[in-house]
């Protein structure tokens, strides 16, 4: 009992969930283009032909219709610059995405997209596409009405995302689903309820990019049900993922999660791994985020139905080494059942921000023993010893859970392989 | 002299209706230059017999009806098949769905209010679907107020209209025209465009023709040289129509959402992203969305945690959406702008009578 007193005298003194600053470029300085420019640029994108360059002046373009490209190779869609060229889809009122490309061998590069009623910048089946200095946001402050994906790949092979910004999405900045070959690189997420996502993809990089002030940093999912069924060899390094303290707007607050894995979010999680399959997380920088480090996740925890085909709930082969971390002092989220969990019954002490937590589902087919390491869980940090590290047993349910410090059993090598030589040059 | 000017005088309206026969030539769709193709305007095509308007089709220009129709704001369409003399459609696949279109064949499609500003008809756009080099091509045809003229227009547009509907409810709306690469959104089947309507089992029934005779679609078809074996006339049941109250709910349930969702929701269409699978001949229970939470609907999922929740309508992420005008929550996200009501009051009690 003392010890919930506590707790709800830390968080009386520490509601300091960032709110977020909504960084809003003044635009109105800029050439607005006339409806004649925006009308011959929608026209340049029905009308574009393989082998050709679109580019956009710079300028503030208003649509009140998607701009589509449909299957064309060797297609460059290029602007004045992120900053110079902006195109904003505030006006749609129907269809979902704002731009949305079909194709192969396309580059998208120097140019920003606003206020897209669902994603910013949606491309599906391409084969090798390049996504470079693109931003794509949401200026109204961060709300649930936001769009869903800020720059979204989906369903393609041999994807490149550089040096781009994503921010203020309901869901996440930067989110590359079902795709094979991927990086994620130099770029910067922000303001999002998730900065990175990672769902359902095979062979990709993420490497030196900034992802702060999400509610999640960066992800690595694998859901169910979906055409390309799951996903494996990630390596995520070299990458700054500090202060995701974000309020999850999600769903409005003090509203419950609803069916998007996303809502489950507790704010101020670093990384977090959900029925990942052969990741490995190193060389990153992660700081001052609140709840958690790195959360180790399988998708019992999400309480959807976890049995679909060719696809596994559990995390497996995941080897964490080599990372910088701190924690801060405001103390985990509330808002989140993951969050009250780590808060409340973490292995350190009621209220203690945790760098890696195991939620300690595993396959007893495998195993009964959790100590033979079943879903081969690696962790080799320098100051494992110093550092927060909670295994639960949540399988008893809400009324019986434990929580253990004890990492001997995870401290073991693991080589991923990925191999996105093909794709470094794009 | 003077006679002879009274002459030239009495003839000069009769040159002038002479050259006025000229200029105005008659259009027919055996004199498509397909290599010309899209016209500007669409009387050139020459679909339609006397004044466009009455949307009466040309000998050849055969009227066709899906048995369930997607929902398009409220608007009436009627549907014309034309196809060159000596060749015809054959049945493509396994299933006996799919209709191979000949190259040349054109699928017209005009949506309009029969009930709009003034108790008049109004025909709001043609859209046409045009097959040359084995690909299929869409081409969008506004028309003008006047309701004499409709033009090529690739773009898209925001159209004003008042129009009453057959329960007497009033809209007062801005019909939307998709810009030209929009089609596809929907008339997608793994990237390549491709009709969605003309399907066996959406063809497989009864309607009226301009002579009068009630005859099976697919029989017409036949008789018009416009389809090759008849032999899936009895081997693929027709499609429930959603309309028809006294069907199987499950069916008009599947049906709509057949026509309304299946040409994304599919296997190889665009929204295969989400792992929803909506055609009629999808069985798998959590494909159709039962307890299955979603992927990247958004804000699309409201405050709700399937796509359906068996016995719970108001509960299920179906009837959020379907229930919306707002881009990025609604479902379809496109070719609407209004709710469907009935549609919703149908889905809503399939969900409902589903067992939970």
């Amino acid at each position: 009992m003392y010890r919930y007193i506590f707790l709800f005298i830390l968080v009386g003194f520490c509601s300091c969930s960032r709110s977020g600053k909504v960084e809003v470029k003044d635009t109105s300085g800029m050439h607005q283009a006339s409806v004649d420019e925006v009308e011959k640029l929608v026209e340049k994108f029905i009308l574009a032909e393989s082998g050709s360059t679109i580019e956009i002046p710079a300028g503030f373009y208003e649509f009140n219709t998607q701009l589509i490209i449909d299957n064309l190779s060797n297609l460059t869609i290029k602007g004045a610059g992120m900053e110079e060229t902006i195109l904003s889809f505030k006006n749609l009122k129907t269809g979902g995405e704002g731009m949305k490309v079909v194709g192969k061998n396309i580059v998208l590069q120097d140019f920003s997209v606003y206020d897209a009623p669902g994603d910013g910048l949606k491309t599906q089946n391409c084969e090798t596409i390049t996504f470079r200095r693109v931003n794509a946001t949401w200026t109204n402050g961060d709300k649930s009405e936001n769009g869903t994906y800020a720059i979204y790949p989906v369903q393609c092979k041999n994807v490149m995302v550089d040096a781009c910004k994503a921010s203020h999405s309901r869901d996440a900045g930067i989110y590359v689903g079902q795709s094979e070959n991927v990086i994620v690189k130099n770029c910067t997420a922000f303001g999002n309820v998730a900065g990175i996502e990672i769902e359902n993809c095979s062979n990709v990089e993420v490497f030196n990019n900034k992802a702060y002030d999400n509610a999640g940093g960066i992800l690595v999912f694998n859901l169910p049900n979906l055409p390309v069924a799951d996903g494996k060899f990630t390596k995520v390094y070299k990458n700054e993922v500090y202060e995701n303290n974000h309020i999850n707007f999600a769903v409005p607050i003090n509203e419950s999660p609803n069916g998007n894995t996303v809502t489950l979010i507790p704010p101020g999680s670093g990384i977090i791994l959900l029925a990942a399959k052969d990741v490995e997380i190193f060389d990153n920088k992660i700081k001052d985020n609140k709840t958690v480090g790195i959360a180790i996740a399988n998708y019992h925890i999400t309480g959807f139905p976890s049995e679909a085909p060719n696809w596994s709930p559990f995390s497996s082969n995941i080897s964490i080494h080599d990372n910088e971390y701190k924690r801060p002092l405001s103390p985990p989220d509330l808002t989140k059942d993951l969050g009250k969990l780590i808060a409340a019954k973490n292995a350190h002490g009621i209220g203690k921000t945790q760098d890696i937590v195991y939620d300690g589902f595993w396959d007893d087919s495998i195993s009964k023993n959790i100590a033979d390491n079943p879903m081969n869980i690696c962790i080799q940090e320098a100051e494992i010893e110093n550092m927060y590290f909670t295994r639960f047993d949540l399988r008893k349910g809400a009324d019986a859970i434990e929580a253990f410090k004890d990492y001997d059993a995870f401290v073991c090598d693991y080589d991923v392989k990925t191999n996105v030589q093909s794709i470094a040059k794009l | 002299m003077r006679k002879s000017v009274l002459i030239i005088v009495c003839c000069i309206p009769f040159v002038i209706n002479f050259l006025q026969s000229c200029s105005k030539k008659i259009y027919s769709p055996e004199q498509i230059n397909f290599e010309d193709v899209p016209y500007k305007t669409l009387s050139e095509y020459g679909f339609f017999e006397g004044e466009m308007k009455k949307m009466k089709g040309k000998e050849r220009v055969l009227a066709y009806e899906p048995v369930s129709s997607l929902f398009s704001d409220y608007t009436e369409k009627a549907r014309f098949v034309w196809m060159p003399e000596g060749v015809s459609c054959s049945v493509a696949d396994s299933e006996g769905q799919t209709l191979q279109f000949p190259n040349k064949s054109i699928l017209v499609k005009n949506f309009y209010y029969t009930n709009a500003e003034g108790g008049q008809q109004r025909i709001m756009e043609t859209r046409l679907l045009i097959k040359t080099a084995d690909k299929w091509n869409a081409y969008a045809y506004i028309w003008n107020d006047e309701q004499t003229e409709a033009t090529y227009k690739i773009t898209g547009a925001n159209i004003p209209v008042q129009f009453t509907t057959d329960n007497g409810e009033e809209y007062n709306i801005e019909y939307i025209q998709p810009n030209k690469n929009q089609c596809k959104s929907c008339h997608n089947q793994g990237e390549q465009l491709m009709p969605i309507g003309p399907k066996v089992r959406n063809l497989n029934y009864e309607i009226s023709y301009d002579d009068g005779k009630r005859k099976n679609q697919l029989a017409k078809w036949i008789e018009m040289g416009y389809l090759k074996d008849g032999s899936v006339i009895n081997e693929v049941p027709c499609m429930v129509d959603y309309k028809n109250k006294s069907a199987d709910l499950e069916l008009r349930a599947k049906a709509y959402l057949d026509i309304n969702c299946g040409h994304c929701h599919k296997a190889n269409g665009p929204a295969s992203t989400s792992g929803l699978f909506l055609t009629y001949e999808q069985e798998d229970l959590t494909k159709w969305g039962v307890y299955k939470p979603p992927v990247a609907a958004g804000s699309g999922a409201g405050l709700l945690t399937y796509d359906i929740h068996p016995g719970k309508a108001d509960s299920s992420i179906f009837i959020h959406r379907m229930n919306s005008t707002r881009a990025g929550v609604m479902m379809p996200d496109l070719g609407r702008i209004t709710v469907d009501k009935e549609g919703v009051t149908l889905i809503s009690d399939w969900i409902n009578s589903l067992e939970p």
